[in-house]
């Protein structure tokens, strides 16, 4: 008996090793991208987002010295700190880039012309003079320093709370939700009541409809694009919020009634068979055993699609924004602050877990629904 | 339903509009501004008013701000409501609104290309004579810019399509000045002088160069600036335009020849990285070396737009510069210059848009923007003392000073060559395949294109 | 007006319209048309039940019908023709598939959509299994789902960057700003530790991988070959069409394991991951793998759960063991739903573009079908060839149509 239970309980623990090593495995880029969004530019570019979380020896850029000018019995001095922050220590410093650890801290250097500059442990300066700098180029400093781990929310308050672009981003924002909440409702809709046909509604053509649908599965979507927008244009929708809404119905379409029908297939026959001979109708059966049953079903795909209508870049660019820029989503918000080249991780890194937000929320309140749906029902 | 549709989204529409007039930067009537151009161009185009006007450009973000500002003088004066819309995708965005008949009045092309390829089909409206004879007259070396933006139209007749406006220097060598007093180096003045100091520079074990290629979707492009810079100080203009029209076959020894003196630039130890490390390094981050510690290279080729991936708080002028990328002086080429600029075509015919191209004529709408930052004008009316700060002054005297000014080639080859086997054979070369093989495999492919 | 309350007033038309299409059609169906009451009451309900059908599937056809299956034939019909100077086509035959064929970058693009076709089903459908049965054994599964899921929920643009970031590459001396070449430079030649992770973990995964495939065709060849009695000639030549796919994958793979052992590694030099051929479209494919695999876990766990109690106590009954009870309770029982997910996974790696789009654009020999056929539109401008390549794209799902095809007619019998 003991050997049992302690095999068993060995079993749980290598389930719960590799469970764990999994989920570190699935989330290791993301964290990068996570604590690189609390990072500037310059720190995402020239440091791994790794070494950010601890203190780090490293040579720095140069910092050009700046400050006001005291004097002090003819004595003209400049004085701050380099890092404008406590905590760094400086291990070395210089001020010729062939020779940027020429000095330890707490040197005092003579720069030539009677000026002298001294740089201390903890990064405070003084440039020292006989005579004012007047519009003279200050020296530059490099320095080699311990790092504490420096972070900032300048990302998140840049893509939030910019005043420039506020007013953009809520608008992108009910946008958005106006655009996913009803192309994520109709297609489910319409998919269920086809996949209720496609599953228990005995018609001619049946196998061939299906086997259509799977087709229609692969139809690239870049390839629509240009008949369809001709075709709104020609039907007076134009470029509008129904465009958008009929586009990513038939684009989520086919998946929609793929998945929902073979789950609906599985759905025991004898509870169908039964309402039949009740005498229910297939309306009633649909909207009173099959749709209930099928929650689970419906939950998953709802979550789908909702994230692929909220990631979409592409057919909102084609079907809803026109040229007056009314219609903005978030996703073109975004793209729109890394400006006209791209590339910056870190508003790119921030915009990702900013637009993540919303379908994250949406997948925990929708998995509890998830869980209770197959608990409640008697699925195959 | 359809019909409550269109009444909320009108509403939508209207309640949304009126947050986007922007104000006037420079107060009307005062600096030194061709005020003058304003209200002439005012008083001439009163019959607009009321109109609106859609703009559809490759700008975003800050620029976004700075076509908008503008922009704004353009609406003060005819009171069109103007609206323009970026796109990071503008070259397709734009293929797909032309082919599904939904384009904005005016398209801003950031490549000739492009346009040439729609108005081949017929989705570009000609401009007049008058606007060809207007640019001839008034734009410095003004035929090159008519040629440039002239193709042939659906039915096969040559026309002009496009309103050259803002305009880029490609031929600049940035680096940081305080690096090369430290190291005692002097910006050289010649391409032989520029080599010696590359060698001296490996001799006294600095890496010269960062150079990178890497660009996502259209990654390789900064090498196509480089082969284009390099053809125009080793072979004559002539030849040039014969390889930008492949009437020189780009697998020809001259075209060869170019894509190995970029060879050379990134031979051994004259690249941040080694060769391997040119093809992934992304462009934006390339700059970043010169500013390191210890610096990772001393010198960065590339376009005047540079300066906005430097780090945060560098001072131009102080902390970073930049020199004309030299000529041969044995070659008697004189100072050849390469740039590039974006052209304003009208996507969809009306008054307004006809308007807007005579307002790009104006002083006035160049000088705006010139006050401000990141444009550089050939228009010889406008007032060069309006430039916003000295380094866009030093480049308009660049691109006056040159003796040849050459368009970027690869934005005027057809797109599949210019925006497709360019890029990607340069990766490969950059990747250790020879320069003949590279160039054999894009006259294939434009071959192909014909 | 709030733009919260249009957009509420808009989804609430939209939403509403949808409906109310079904709930009145069926009205007016069942006590308009074909009331079922007076003399006709029987047949009236018949023809009801013979319309309904279509009116449950009306929506859904007419909006497949508009959406795809007409871009569809446009393509077929795009394929076929070639632009003529000034606007409009001219019919020119195959000419485009001809020309297609002579580029190389299609051959490129075509044998690494087949890899991709491979490994990214495989590897996304066998994680989520992993990750749905491991999930329902622990207390804290939920919140490891919700951890493995979380990739779905970010763009791929988002994914390209976050991968990016672990690809990068810094010059030699630098520091390195990527987690894959950090992690590489941290192996030294010859240490335990380089020998563990770069020879034996490696050589392990491609011999499970060719054991796999042997195993799965072994069990799909079994009643093949076992059958008595007359065997169909297309079931055989499927059949020999599999076995030969089977016998060249695990000859790939004993290959790669003789490379794994002899190949010496340049240690301490960093590597450009996306620009190492062959190679680099692997670490493309952990890319779509890792998104993948929240959708896979996501759907089978759902299927998991649902088999049925009884049938695993009857197996703990008998002595069966928790691998025993997973191999051969558990996933015959949920063969449907991992046949759907791996379908699934299949079409989106058809149609995968925005990874290699946004990472490589297909250079260094990465190019795929659908970032070929994007090149084509909207680049060259070539509406002909970008049109030739995705019916190439639709003719790569012909096996899995015929495949649903032939599941349906044997679940209508």
């Amino acid at each position: 008996m003991d050997n049992i239970v302690g095999k068993k309980s060995g079993l749980t623990w290598a389930v719960h090793i590799s469970m764990a090593l999994l989920v570190a495995l699935w989330l290791f880029p993301t964290v990068g991208l996570f604590v690189s969004s609390f990072r500037t530019s310059d720190q995402i570019a020239t440091s791994g987002w790794w070494s950010s979380l601890g203190t780090q020896e490293r040579q720095n850029p140069a910092i050009r010295i700046e400050g006001d000018v005291v004097e002090v019995d003819g004595q003209f001095t400049i004085s701050g700190n380099l890092f404008g922050r406590t905590g760094v220590t400086v291990g070395a410093w210089g001020t010729n880039s062939r020779e940027p650890q020429a000095y330890g801290p707490g040197e005092t250097v003579d720069l030539g012309e009677g000026q002298a500059l001294t740089v201390r442990e903890n990064g405070d300066y003084t440039l020292a003079a006989p005579s004012d700098f007047g519009d003279q180029r200050l020296p530059r400093v490099f320095t080699t320093a311990e790092t504490p781990p420096e972070f900032t929310l300048n990302n998140y308050s840049a893509i939030l709370f910019d005043q420039r672009n506020v007013d953009g981003m809520a608008k992108a924002f009910f946008n958005t939700l106006t655009v996913t909440i009803p192309a994520t409702i109709i297609p489910i809709l319409v998919a269920a009541f086809a996949a209720y046909a496609l599953a228990w509604m005995d018609f001619p053509g049946r196998a061939l409809l299906i086997a259509a649908i799977v087709g229609l599965l692969v139809v690239p979507l870049q390839l629509a694009l240009i008949p369809l927008l001709k075709l709104h244009n020609d039907i007076g929708i134009g470029k509008s919020y129904l465009g958008v809404w009929l586009a990513h119905t038939g684009f989520g379409l086919p998946l929609a009634i793929y998945l929902l029908r073979n789950y609906m297939v599985g759905l025991p026959r004898d509870i169908i068979e039964n309402a039949k001979v009740d005498g229910a109708t297939d309306f009633q059966i649909f909207t009173k055993i099959v749709l209930p049953l099928s929650f689970p079903a419906l939950a998953s795909f709802a979550i789908f699609q909702f994230l692929w209508t909220w990631n979409d870049l592409l057919v909102a660019l084609v079907f809803l924004l026109d040229s007056s820029g009314e219609t903005t989503v978030m996703t073109k918000q975004i793209v729109e602050l890394m400006g006209t080249r791209g590339g910056n991780w870190e508003i790119l890194a921030t915009a990702a877990f900013v637009s993540i937000a919303v379908p994250l929320a949406v997948f925990f309140a929708m998995q509890r629904y998830l869980v209770r749906g197959l608990l409640a029902g008697s699925v195959k | 339903m359809k019909c409550k549709l269109y009444a909320s989204a009108a509403a939508l529409a209207l309640m949304a509009s009126g947050a986007v007039a922007q104000d006037l930067s420079f107060p009307v009537g005062e600096g030194a501004f061709n005020w003058a151009s304003f209200e002439e161009f005012k008083a001439a185009n009163t019959g607009v008013a009321g109109e609106v006007l859609t703009i559809a450009g490759p700008w975003l973000g800050p620029d976004q701000e700075l076509v908008e500002s503008m922009l704004a003088y353009f609406e003060a004066a005819t009171g069109v409501d103007v609206k323009y819309v970026g796109s990071d995708s503008f070259e397709q965005q734009v293929r797909i609104d032309a082919e599904a008949g939904s384009s904005a009045n005016i398209s801003v092309f950031p490549q000739p290309g492009l346009t040439a390829d729609l108005a081949k089909l017929g989705f570009v409206a000609p401009l007049t004579d008058a606007d060809a004879d207007w640019l001839r007259n008034n734009y410095a070396a003004g035929q090159s810019w008519v040629d440039l933006a002239s193709f042939a139209g659906p039915d096969g007749n040559p026309g002009l399509f496009g309103f050259f406006y803002k305009v880029d220097v490609k031929s600049l060598v940035w680096y940081n000045p305080e690096n090369f007093e430290d190291a005692g180096y002097a910006v050289p003045q010649t391409m032989e002088e520029l080599k010696t100091l590359t060698d001296q520079m490996v001799a006294d074990g600095v890496t010269p160069w960062c150079i990178g290629l890497g660009s996502g979707g259209a990654t390789g492009w900064p090498a196509t600036d480089w082969v284009e810079d390099l053809m125009l100080r080793t072979q004559t203009p002539a030849d040039y335009d014969a390889w930008v029209r492949n009437d020189l076959p780009f697998n020809d020894a001259k075209v060869v020849a170019a894509i190995d003196e970029f060879g050379w630039f990134i031979d051994g130890d004259r690249v941040s990285g080694g060769k391997g490390a040119v093809a992934t390094t992304d462009f934006r981050d390339s700059p970043k070396g010169l500013f390191a510690s210890p610096p990772q290279c001393m010198m960065h080729r590339q376009a005047s737009f540079i300066p906005s991936f430097f780090p945060e708080g560098t001072e131009m002028g102080v902390d970073a510069d930049f020199f004309y990328f030299p000529a041969y002086a044995e070659k008697d080429l004189g100072k050849p210059v390469l740039g590039a600029g974006t052209l304003f075509g009208i996507t969809k015919d009306s008054p307004a848009a006809r308007a807007f191209v005579d307002w790009l004529k104006t002083p006035i709408a160049h000088e705006v923007w010139m006050a401000k930052s990141g444009f550089l004008t050939p228009h010889k009316g406008v007032n060069t003392e309006l430039y916003g700060d000295a380094t866009l002054k030093k480049m308009g005297e660049i691109l006056l000073g040159a003796d040849t000014f050459r368009f970027d080639g690869s934005d005027l080859m057809p797109g599949g060559v210019g925006a497709g086997a360019f890029w990607t054979g340069m990766v490969d070369y950059a990747g250790g395949k020879s320069a003949q093989e590279v160039a054999d495999a894009i006259q294939a492919t434009w071959d192909g294109l014909k | 007006m709030h733009p919260a309350l249009q957009g509420l007033i808009t989804i609430v038309v939209g939403v509403g319209g949808c409906i109310a299409y079904y709930y009145f059609s069926n009205l007016f169906l069942d006590k308009v048309l074909f009331p079922a009451k007076g003399a006709m009451a029987g047949r009236n309900i018949n023809r009801a039940n013979m319309v309904r059908p279509w009116l449950f599937l009306m929506p859904a056809l007419v909006a497949l019908g508009l959406y795809l299956a007409y871009p569809v034939f446009a393509t077929i019909h795009l394929s076929l023709t070639q632009r003529v100077a000034g606007g409009g086509f001219e019919f020119v035959g195959f000419e485009n598939y001809v020309k297609m064929s002579g580029e190389p970058k299609f051959w490129e693009a075509l044998t690494n959509n087949l890899f991709w076709l491979i490994v990214v089903p495989a590897a996304s459908t066998a994680f989520g299994l992993l990750a749905a049965q491991l999930s329902d054994r622990i207390k804290w599964g939920n919140v490891a789902k919700s951890l493995i899921f979380m990739p779905m929920a970010i763009s791929f643009v988002g994914a390209a960057v976050i991968w990016k970031l672990v690809y990068d590459t810094r010059p030699a001396g630098q520091e390195q700003i990527g987690v894959m070449n950090a992690v590489w430079l941290s192996f030294d030649e010859g240490s335990i530790w380089s020998f563990l992770f770069l020879k034996l973990v490696p050589i392990l995964l491609v011999a499970g991988f060719a054991v796999a495939i042997a195993l799965m065709t072994w069990a799909l060849a079994k009643p093949v070959v076992q059958r008595n009695g007359p065997v169909s000639g297309w079931r055989t030549a499927a059949a020999v069409l599999v076995g030969a796919g089977a016998v060249w994958l695990i000859y790939k793979s004993i290959f790669g394991i003789l490379g794994i052992a002899t190949a010496s590694l340049p240690y301490g030099e960093p590597q450009t991951w996306l620009t190492m051929p062959f190679w680099n479209n692997f670490f493309l494919m952990a890319v779509l793998v890792w998104i993948q695999t929240g959708f896979a876990m996501v759907i089978l766990s759902a299927a998991l759960r649902g088999v049925p109690e009884d049938t695993i106590e009857a197996a703990i009954v008998d002595g069966a063991n928790p691998f025993q009870i997973f191999f051969q309770i558990k996933v015959p029982q949920i063969m449907g739903t991992i046949v759907v997910v791996w379908t699934t996974i299949t079409i989106v790696v058809l149609k995968v573009f925005d990874i290699v789009y946004a990472m490589t654009n297909g250079q260094w020999e990465t190019q795929v079908l659908a970032n070929y056929m994007y090149d084509k539109l909207f680049r060259a401008n070539d509406w002909g060839v970008g049109s030739a390549a995705a019916m190439v794209i639709m003719l790569l799902v012909t096996p899995i149509l015929v495949w649903n095809v032939y599941n349906a007619r044997k679940e209508m019998r």
